[in-house]
Order: C-alpha cells, then structure tokens, then sequence
C-alpha cells in the first residue's frame, strides 16, 4: 500500500538527518507547512503532513498576519502534499476567506485529494478547486483581483 | 464478530492523530483504497475532535472511548465520551451549524461524517456525554496484478 510506502521513505530521510522519525509538529521534520507571500500579494499555503485541529492553528495565525498586515489580498491553498484534512481544514479556509472579504481578496484551493474535493464541494466551496499549477491559480487570481 | 480493540487516551488534541493511526491499523487488512481510508480516518477524525472540543471543552482529564469491530468487511466504530453531550443533535448535525463559532470550526464534522459513512448514529444528552456510532463497508479486493507470460 502506497501507505506505508511513505512511512518507510520517512524512516530513511531520518535516518541521514539525524532526526527523530516521528515528529509531527507542524513547524518541524518532514512535514513542514510552508507559507510564501509573493511580490503580487498573494500567499502562497503548503500544508504538508496531515492537517487537524490541532496542527491547524499555527497555520491560521500566520495567514490571518500577513492578510491584516495588508501585505495579502489573496490566498493559494496548494494542496498537492497534504497527506489528510479533515474539517479543521475547511474551517481554516472558511475562516481566511472572511478575513480577506475586509480586502475584497480571493482564494484557490489547488489540487485536493477526492475526498478533499468531496468535503470543500459538500461546504460549497466547489468554485474554488482547481487542478492545476501554481501559475494556474495566480492567473485565476489575476482574474478575480484585476475584475473587482 | 472477527476482530475488535478498544483505545483509551485523554482529551487532548495531539491524539487525534494517534487515534487516526491505530484505527487505520486495524483495518489495514482489509486492503481499502486510499480513498476509503481517507475518508475513514476523516470520520474519525472528526467524532474524536467533537468528543476533545465539545464534549470535553479540552479538559485534559477527561478519557474518550473508541472502540472497533469488524465484521466480514464492515468496520463499526464507537467513539464515547462523558462530557457535557449535546442539548439538541438534531441541530448540531445541520449543515454549517456550530456552537463555538468563535474557535473557527466549520461546522460541518457531521455532515462530513454522515457523507463518508455507510450509518451514522449520535446518542448524546445534556451533561451525559456523547455516543457517536458509525459503520463503513469497505469494497472487495480487486483483482489488479494478473500473472504475467
């Protein structure tokens, strides 16, 4: 199983490192969450590893930072790595979108796993998935920013 | 009855991932597609996060239940807690419906949960903790890999 694949691949990339194998902590080991903020105003989100309630919250302070600094008015949730969500993930989301309705911004969930797609569609955020790269959903933004 | 386990841990929200772990385990199996797993663990994902934040409001000393059984390919799955249970499910299971609108949840665990499920039951009662039930048939194996020459 594809599953277990991975946890071996883990264990290897350890065990070069150095580093504890089993780390889940958001801001450390493998599963590092990456934030990127481009010189357009758009955030750029990479959840990696598995996203909770309670790896969650690291993520939502730094995001609702960057869009109440005014340095953000648009948000890429770049799903592609993320190995789980659950609805922590779409509270996330949800909750990013009402702070940057304040700067009228827009949001692209890029590449969700089916199931992903399954609970973003059954919260009615259907018309923001796409399957794509990142320059895909800038240019979609682009769209969105340029046509308010 | 083929197999079952039983899993205790306390209300606080590191083990929502340990309880994922351990009952993706136990049906590994089973063999389920990525998807069925995926949509597995979501389910008790979300029941487990119920019983730390509502039920439990995160009190640390409070115990949550789960419990598995499996059947043939059908897993049925009981996550309990003794906290302060729900005053109105029929409520609480309508879509976008939250009681801690304030700790960002989206309120839509149990249409999540009722989505990816094959049953869903929730026995709670005000200061009675809460019983939250599911079962999900896992689909048989497909043959993928004919032998080759």
């Amino acid at each position: 199983m594809a599953e277990s694949c991975r946890i071996s691949t883990t264990f290897v990339e350890y065990k070069d490192s150095g580093k504890r194998p089993l780390n889940y902590g958001p801001k450390g080991g493998i599963h590092m969450n990456q934030i990127t903020l481009t010189s357009g105003g758009i955030v750029i989100v990479r959840p990696a590893g598995e996203l909770d309630h309670h790896t969650a919250d690291s993520i939502k302070r730094e995001v609702s930072r960057l869009i109440f600094g005014g340095k953000a008015a648009a948000v890429i949730w770049d799903l592609g790595s993320l190995q789980f969500m659950d609805s922590a993930g779409i509270g996330l989301i949800l909750g990013r979108m009402r702070d940057l309705g304040a700067v009228e911004g827009g949001t692209v969930i890029l590449n969700p796993s089916p199931t992903m797609k399954k609970m973003f569609e059954l919260s009615g955020l259907g018309s923001h998935l796409l399957e794509g790269t990142v320059e895909d959903a800038i240019k979609r933004l682009g769209g969105i920013l340029h046509g308010k | 009855m083929e197999n079952e386990m039983t899993l205790s841990f306390a209300a606080i929200s590191e083990n929502e991932a340990l309880a994922r772990m351990t009952l993706t385990f136990f049906v590994a199996a089973l063999d389920p597609t990525l998807e069925e797993i995926s949509e597995y663990k979501t389910v008790i994902s979300e029941a487990v996060t119920n019983a730390i934040i509502h039920g439990y409001d995160e009190d640390r000393s409070g115990i949550v239940r789960v419990h598995a059984a499996l059947d043939g390919r059908e897993v049925t799955v009981t996550i309990s807690d003794e906290g302060g249970g729900i005053e109105n499910v029929e409520e609480a299971m309508q879509p976008m419906y939250t009681s801690k609108p304030e700790r960002e949840r989206s309120g839509m665990g149990f249409t999540i949960m009722e989505s990816f499920t094959d049953s869903l039951s929730v026995d709670s009662s005000n200061g009675g903790g809460t019983i939250v039930t599911f079962k999900k048939k896992f689909s048989p194996v497909q043959e993928t890999c004919s032998s080759v020459g």
